[in-house]
Order: C-alpha cells, then sequence, then structure tokens
C-alpha cells in the first residue's frame, strides 16, 4: 500500500505558484515499489515506476496547475497530451500487471479530469465544489421568478405539443415560444459574460494571494455569485434546450 | 437505465397536475429547484382546518422528478400538517424504486413539500386556528 499525505495538507493554496507547476509535487509519498520517496509528478525518480494518482489529488493539481479559472485551452490540451502518452496502455504491455493497472487508472482520471477542466462551465463547478465542499452547502436561494417563467414556458410548449402545427394557433404559439427562446438566450450570453467577470475576479484575487478578511470577503463573494450564475444558468439552459428541441 | 413502473406510471398520467392561485389564504405554495440538474418543482397544498384537502404540482425537469412531485401530491391528500411533515423523501425511494442516481429527484420533492407546508404556516402564522 501507498501511504501518502493528503496533497491538500502540503500545498499552500493562497500563495501563487504559477512557473512552479511543472515541478508540482504531487503527493510526497512513497513509490510502491522501491519505497524511496517520490518527489516527481507521476513517476518514481530512481526506479521510474508509474506512481498512482492519489484520490484525494485534485485535477487543477493533476495537470500541474494552479487553481484558477481562465485556464489556457492550448496549454492544458498540450500537457494532456503529454500525460496520456506516459499512461499509454502501448508502453505498458511488457511491464509488470501492477504497473499496467496503475496506468490504466491513472489514464481514467486523467479523461474525467481533462473533461472537467476543458469546459469553463464545468471547470467553474468543479472549482466550486472544491472550495465550498460539496455544492449544496450554499444552495442558494430559488429564483421564484424564474420558476414562475420556467413553468408558465413549460404550459406554453404543452400547448404547442398538442395544437396541430399547421394551424394559426400552432403558428401562433410557435411564433411566441420562439420570441421566447431569443430572450432567454440572450439572458443566458448576459449571464455567461458576468461569469467570465467573476472568473477574471477570482485569479485576480488568487494571484494576489492575501491572506486578508477583506480577501476572504471577497473570496466568499465571488464564490456565491458564481454560484448563483451558474444554477440560474443551468435552468435556463434546459428550458432552452427544451425549447428549441420542440421548435426546431 | 430504465425506470420502474411506478415511475413510468406516474410520469404518463401525472397525478394532480396544475396550480392553485397562490394569494389565496388556505393554499401554500412550495418552489423549489435543483441547480445541479435544471430540475423545477412547484408543488402546493389546499389546506381546511389542518388538513390538506387537496395537492397540485407542476415539474419540469426528468421523469423521476415528475413522479415523484406526483407520488408526493397523492400522498399529502387527506393528511394533517403534522403527519405531512413526516413524510421523507426515502420513502419515495422506496415507493418508485428511485435508483441512486434519481435520488435527488425524491429530495427535490421533500424539499418541495417541506417548503409549500412552511408557506402556507407562514399564511397563518398569528391567526388562531381553533385546534390545539
Amino acid at each position: 500500500m501507498v501511504c501518502s499525505p493528503c496533497p491538500f495538507l502540503l500545498m499552500d493554496q493562497h500563495t501563487p505558484q504559477p512557473e512552479r507547476a511543472r515541478g508540482l509535487q504531487m503527493a510526497r509519498s512513497m513509490c510502491w515499489h522501491c519505497q524511496s520517496e517520490v518527489t516527481g509528478e507521476y513517476f518514481c525518480d530512481r526506479c521510474v515506476k508509474v506512481q498512482p494518482v492519489s484520490k484525494e489529488t485534485d485535477y487543477f493539481t493533476c495537470f500541474g496547475v494552479p487553481r484558477r479559472l481562465l485556464l489556457d485551452p492550448q496549454k492544458l490540451e498540450t500537457k494532456f497530451y503529454e500525460l496520456s502518452r506516459s499512461f499509454h496502455p502501448d508502453f505498458y504491455q511488457t511491464k509488470s500487471p501492477a504497473e499496467q493497472t496503475i496506468s490504466l487508472s491513472n489514464a481514467a482520471v486523467l479523461n474525467t479530469a481533462y473533461r472537467t477542466l476543458r469546459d469553463p462551465i464545468q471547470r467553474a463547478e468543479y472549482l466550486l465544489a472544491l472550495e465550498t465542499g460539496s455544492v449544496k452547502d450554499i444552495r442558494t436561494s430559488p429564483p421564484a421568478d424564474l420558476f414562475e417563467e420556467i413553468l408558465e414556458l413549460q404550459d406554453t410548449l404543452e400547448e404547442y405539443r398538442a395544437s396541430d402545427r399547421d394551424s394559426d394557433q400552432g403558428h401562433r404559439l410557435r411564433a411566441t415560444l420562439q420570441t421566447e427562446q431569443e430572450a432567454l438566450e440572450r439572458r443566458k450570453h448576459a449571464m455567461e459574460a458576468q461569469l467570465q467577470q467573476l472568473f477574471a475576479d477570482w485569479d485576480q484575487l488568487q494571484d494576489a494571494g492575501e491572506a486578508t478578511s477583506l480577501a476572504r470577503v471577497e473570496r466568499d463573494r465571488i464564490l456565491k455569485q458564481m454560484r448563483d450564475l451558474l444554477s440560474h444558468r443551468t435552468y435556463i439552459n434546459n428550458i432552452v434546450n427544451d425549447l428549441a428541441a420542440t421548435i426546431s | 437505465m430504465a425506470y420502474s413502473d411506478k415511475v413510468v406510471d406516474h410520469f404518463n398520467n401525472p397525478r394532480n397536475m396544475g396550480s392553485f392561485k397562490k394569494d389565496d389564504a388556505d393554499v401554500g405554495t412550495g418552489m423549489v429547484g435543483a441547480p445541479e440538474c435544471g430540475d423545477v418543482m412547484k408543488l402546493q397544498i389546499k389546506v381546511q382546518n389542518d388538513t390538506i384537502v387537496d395537492a397540485k404540482f407542476k415539474t419540469f425537469g426528468c421523469g423521476s422528478a415528475i413522479a415523484s412531485s406526483s407520488l408526493a401530491t397523492e400522498w399529502l391528500k387527506g393528511k394533517t400538517i403534522e403527519e405531512a411533515q413526516k413524510i421523507k423523501n426515502t420513502d419515495i425511494v422506496q415507493e418508485l424504486n428511485l435508483p441512486p442516481v434519481k435520488i435527488h429527484c425524491s429530495v427535490l420533492a421533500e424539499d418541495a413539500i417541506k417548503a409549500a407546508l412552511a408557506d402556507y404556516q407562514k399564511k397563518t402564522d398569528g391567526q388562531p386556528t381553533g385546534t390545539k
């Protein structure tokens, strides 16, 4: 068994560590094979055996990037290919079963990590979960107006589904729904622009790395607003997709 | 993943779909949403003498969310406020045979019940109900 201390405890998350990324110590642990200390990323310095990604390792750490929201997609992709190669099954065919298992499960973690970090929205959701524990901990006040609107639209949608599409009523309902869809899409884009601003605010705050109470207040504000916007966006996204699927 | 027969039944024949006037004094409205999946649920109760005489719902979401709220309205009818407080999401999970990935739908339904009861109680707060 590899006994690895939690990397969260080892990393000071509030100090900026931009270019240290590459040599990031992901799990200062013992090599499962030669028992020497592992300080590299995924391979033991001494016996060069592949090391398992610890369960506590977050996706940002996996990719050796700081916990920021405006990541460079190009750099992320390059790193993904680089790591994918190093865990590729082709290179483990002649290795021991233990190494094959480790490389395979590392590749699986890496894929999930990449899929999460590649998408700005999923990345933000993930960061929120990391920073605030379970997402439910900061359950937002439900946007009652938005809900009313969604349920009302739902009624119109039902009406349209039940109507004769070629009738006057069908045409009228379709036009109404189309207008609604466009309006909702505009709102979604406005929300995404707001999110983008919050992402920048977050990164700036992290880069400043201050541990003042003011910084803490600002941190909580950003996370809370991000949580609100992300969930409102999900609600709107769902109904937009439903609208699009029905009237297309 | 296949839905259980009960979920399919509630989905195809939802009970008590619709709404009451939310400003009526004898109506309690619970409006909840799950930010994780974007489901939205509105559940309303009509109360007379501390007993829920009618319940209605409207849900925008997946089959399990619709079934959970449909079942909840069925269960609510005829119950006293106190009895209604005791409905747990696990009861819904059991009745509908919901798989683990759909448990949050039953949680949403329980939240909706709690919110509707709280809304009704807020409306009647300060007004003697005559009983108890």
